[in-house]
């Protein structure tokens, strides 16, 4: 029963990840064959909401307590739980406004940067989130080992990103004009904005990858067990809230518009 | 006394010390020795607090975080200065530093606040694996208790509520000193040649304009998080709040955003106004920057108290508390936090972009590389509107809570009570563009935003309506807490129906920017906090201390304050409409204003008379104020059925509500009764 629970959710995990790929690809074509930002937007919803369900387990905030004794560690893992969603509903207003800007400033109009490689430095995030749940999944099975292993890939990938962005994305954007003060009444602040949303995603990237090393070697040092890995969990769900902005922002800076 | 001394010694060698250093490094940079330098003065004033905060950071906290934060900002600004120094780029601004290097000077120097300060002890151990505690033992007693890290809630309440107190004297110091400039047309002493940390009269009359609004907003802000923690857990019957660090943490990066904040008067000061809008904020001087930073870092404290509060509220009420049987006060914190919590996230990201904007030329509110400054005032005002409500909420919460007790009478009207301040948060969200009917925005939204704000009068209506009705054949008795009460129902009713003619468009467009905008809107923060806070700090004063305030003082109190408050913010409303603009440090003899002006300069005196009794009284009371244990204003609140000063983990025994939380007068009934002892109900320990 036990192994047959495992494989399961595992199983569940490699499904989702299928859906969300496809989706990505999906988004990927419609943006360049046609000109229909309305689907664009249904089917970043529709990743945002397989990620919030499956990956980040929203639906943890509606179980019933199964302890009520205040100081258990069940009772205080949900409170934990709460406390961290209202961060990350707060969080979630910063990248919303971040939004606004470019809707603002921009409008239909977005940065002239390199298609593939906007595509590869997505799916390298979106496997990374595939990789977290893997590694939270097996600790909640008790498999320490096997959580250290994917939270490394999905660290390794998360760097990958991190470094795409920084060194790669925004040498490449440089180097074809597009520096921050860039700007005329022509262009528009593009520059800025593209900066800016990378910018800040790229520091919760960063805060998520210390969070991630945090718990691989609190986990390394055998702080965590199946029933008791809260930290896990909220470094898993911190990991995927930064997957689930970047669903928005990739097709806000890469698909919809034009150049 | 000895210590005293021995702090006033410290303090003037290393003010000295800074000071001749400051001369040697402007003479140095410049080639002439000037004995009135800003940097000098400066450098005296950081290096006398400096000294001072670390013969004091032995022993407190507070010290210690001080001392850390200003070796941050330093460090931090050096780091800047030297990336500056190697790639070629200049390495000294017109106050020392250049401004890149001041910026993050002062985020390092806040965040070295927190860690030299020990706040995140127990976090790190965390993070490295090493358990802590749940609670730790009280190292400290008495006064010191106040400045060290405490993680009791109701330490860290009052922590809060005195930050907020000395912020609300620098803040009306502020407000003094730029009203006696007003009391007559024409510069008295805030001359052209007045020359204060390298502004001159006028420049310095912008800066204390502006920061008096900032400060005084952050005082409330701290204000209300004073009264939640202390009240909150008291009234759910939960031992502290759900996040005791969380909560410790977010009243100490209040004051490194307290130090942030006001050290933009000593580096240039701004211009802006508190509202900071660009084009202004990205040509004000380096002040600005150091005002951007602080709000921002005082948004955190904000964002994680509320939090703290939501959480709390949901998950450790007392058994039997359901939704409807909560406090009113409750409810409206928990409509508060809503707002504070999703909203200073848009006031931090439009600061953030001027403070881009303005060290790396990004063009986001810059018309001529096609940014948009008006973006800028929707950003600002959906966390700046909604503010206001975060403002009054509680406060109305504290009315709605001690209406029933001094009338003897069930509060009328609970569920609509309850539900008015969700009510209000929630149309709150929706009316942030009312401020700029005048701003030059697409002209169609005017209407709708006229129509939302007109409906934030139905839920506050509500609330009106039931403090009326509990009023009515009630037997009251008037203990200065209830006259506080009774003045912020008639202030907040001034403030109210005020505010429909800036709400409406027609209307706006004259009123706008206007002395009638500044009585309306000190209406309605007095009558929505200040009168409020006082009343609760009355009231609640011997839970927190074991004593009461004294009463005829407290009589002065409010019969000074009340009726100059009200000449003052009517007369502000009436030159409004004569056409005194706001913001300006002259206005011209021919207005025929100067009298009026005259009589609100005094006013404004007389309210200072009146808080200077208030803080004495305040002090005074500590230690020697009449004794008063007991139930002493025979409430039916959980708080006033154990004796004050309350323990540390708060109640012997759990409580379970067994009825409604108002009845007052209703023989028999009951809200809350204590069951077995706390060690029986867990089975352990």
């Amino acid at each position: 029963m036990h192994s047959q629970d495992k494989s399961s959710a595992l199983g569940q995990g490699v499904v989702i990840f299928i859906y969300l790929a496809v989706l990505t690809v999906m988004e990927y074509f419609i943006a360049i064959l046609l000109d229909a930002i309305s689907i664009l937007i249904v089917v970043a919803v529709v990743k945002a909401a397989l990620v919030l369900y499956y990956y980040m387990h929203i639906y943890k905030l509606n179980e019933e307590d199964a302890d009520h004794d205040p100081h258990s560690y069940v009772f205080k893992t949900a409170t934990n739980r709460l406390g961290l969603w209202l961060f990350l509903l707060s969080d979630g207003f910063l990248f919303a406004g971040l939004l606004v800007v470019r809707s603002n400033l921009l409008g239909l109009h977005r940065p002239d940067l390199n298609q593939l490689l906007g595509l590869v430095v997505t799916s390298v995030l979106l496997i990374s989130s595939f990789f977290m749940n893997r590694g939270e999944t097996l600790m909640s099975k008790g498999d320490v080992k096997g959580f250290m292993r994917n939270t490394v890939i999905t660290f390794i990938m998360g760097l990958g990103f991190l470094l795409g962005v920084v060194f790669v994305e925004w040498r490449t954007a440089a180097a074809e004009g597009l520096t921050p003060s860039f700007g005329s009444v022509a262009t528009g602040p593009v520059g800025g904005v593209f900066y800016l949303m990378t910018g800040m995603h790229a520091f919760h990237v960063l805060t998520g990858l210390i969070f991630l090393y945090i718990v691989w070697n609190n986990a390394r040092k055998g702080v965590y067990t199946a029933e008791k890995h809260f930290p896990i969990e909220a470094a898993a769900v911190y990991w995927h809230f930064v997957d689930l902005v970047w669903i928005f922002f990739y097709p806000a800076l890469y698909l919809i518009g034009k150049p | 006394m000895k210590s005293f001394w021995r702090g006033l010694v410290t303090f003037l060698i290393g003010a000295v010390v800074g000071y001749a250093l400051g001369v040697i490094l402007e003479g140095t940079v410049t080639g002439s020795m000037k004995f009135n330098a800003p940097v000098a003065s400066a450098l005296a004033f950081l290096f006398g607090f400096t000294a001072l905060a670390y013969l004091g950071g032995k022993h407190s906290t507070i010290f210690r975080g001080l001392f850390w934060q200003v070796i941050g900002t330093f460090a931090g600004a050096l780091l800047v200065t030297l990336i500056r120094a190697l790639s070629g780029k200049d390495v000294f601004g017109p106050f020392f530093f250049t401004e890149p290097a001041w910026v993050l000077g002062g985020l390092v120097g806040a965040l070295a606040f927190l860690f030299g300060s020990g706040i995140m002890d127990d976090w790190i151990k965390w993070m490295r694996g090493i358990d802590t505690p749940e609670h730790h033992e009280e190292r400290y007693s008495g006064f010191e208790k106040y400045i060290n890290v405490s993680l009791d809630h109701k330490v860290i309440g009052v922590q809060y509520t005195v930050l907020a107190l000395i912020l609300l004297c620098v803040g009306g110091l502020f407000a003094m000193i730029f009203r006696t400039e007003l009391a007559e047309s024409g510069l008295q002493f805030l001359k052209e040649n007045v020359n204060v940390f390298g502004q001159n009269g006028p420049q310095l009359y912008n800066t204390l304009m502006s920061l008096h609004g900032m400060v005084m907003i952050v005082s409330i802000l701290l204000g209300l998080a004073g009264m939640m923690n202390y009240l909150i857990p008291l009234m759910l019957g939960a031992q502290d709040m759900a996040f005791p660090r969380l909560n410790a943490f977010s009243f100490w990066i209040a004051v490194p955003a307290g130090v942030l904040l006001l050290s933009s008067l000593f580096l240039g000061g701004f211009d802006t106004g508190w509202t900071g809008y660009p084009p202004l904020s990205t040509r004000a001087p380096l002040g600005i920057q150091m005002f951007f930073l602080g709000v921002f870092v005082a948004g955190w404290s904000s964002i994680l108290g509320s939090l703290n509060i939501l959480v709390t509220v949901v998950r450790l009420r007392a058994k039997g508390m359901t939704a409807m049987k909560m406090p009113i006060f409750i409810w409206s914190s928990v409509a508060a936090s809503i707002i504070s919590l999703t909203a200073t996230q848009m006031i931090g990201l439009a600061f953030q972009l001027v403070i881009f904007q303005r060290l790396l030329g990004m063009g986001f509110f810059d018309p001529a590389q096609s940014g948009n400054p008006v973006l800028f005032q929707h950003l600002f005002w959906f966390y700046s509107h909604p503010v206001v409500y975060v403002f009054v909420l509680p406060g109305l919460g504290v009315i709605s809570e001690l209406l029933p007790v001094f009338a003897r009478k069930p509060l009328f009207g609970y569920r609509w009570v309850a539900m008015s301040s969700l009510g209000i948060a929630l149309v709150g969200f929706l009316v942030w563009a009312h401020h700029m009917f005048a701003a030059g925005m697409n002209e169609y939204l005017r209407v709708p935003f006229m129509y939302s704000t007109l409906l934030v009068a139905v839920p506050t209506g509500v609330k009106f309506f039931s403090w009326v009705a509990t009023i009515w054949q009630g037997k009251l008795v008037t203990p200065t807490a209830m006259l506080f009460v009774l003045g912020a129902i008639v202030v907040f009713l001034l403030g109210g129906l005020t505010g429909p003619p800036n709400a409406t468009v027609s209307t706006d467009l004259h009123l706008h920017d206007t002395y009638y905008i500044v009585g309306h809107f000190h209406d309605t923060i007095f009558g929505g906090f200040v009168f409020p806070f006082f009343a609760a700090l009355y009231y609640w004063f011997p839970k927190a201390t074991g004593r009461r305030m004294n009463e005829t003082l407290g009589k002065i109190h409010f019969w000074l304050m009340t009726p100059s408050f009200l000449v003052l913010t009517v007369g502000m409303m009436y030159i409004g409409m004569l056409g005194m603009r706001r913001r300006i440090v002259d206005y011209d003899p021919a207005l025929g204003l100067d009298a009026t002006h005259l009589v609100l300069t005094i006013c404004g005196y007389l309210i200072a008379i009146s808080i200077a009794v208030f803080l004495y009284n305040f002090i005074h009371s500590i230690k020697h104020g009449e004794k008063a244990e007991g139930n002493v204003w025979n409430s039916r609140s959980p708080e006033w059925q154990v004796p004050s000063p309350m323990p540390t983990h708060n109640y012997d025994q759990p409580f379970e509500v067994v009825g409604e939380p108002y009845d007052y007068g209703l023989e028999g009934s009951k809200y809350v009764q204590f069951t077995k002892s706390a060690s029986d109900a867990a089975g352990k320990h």
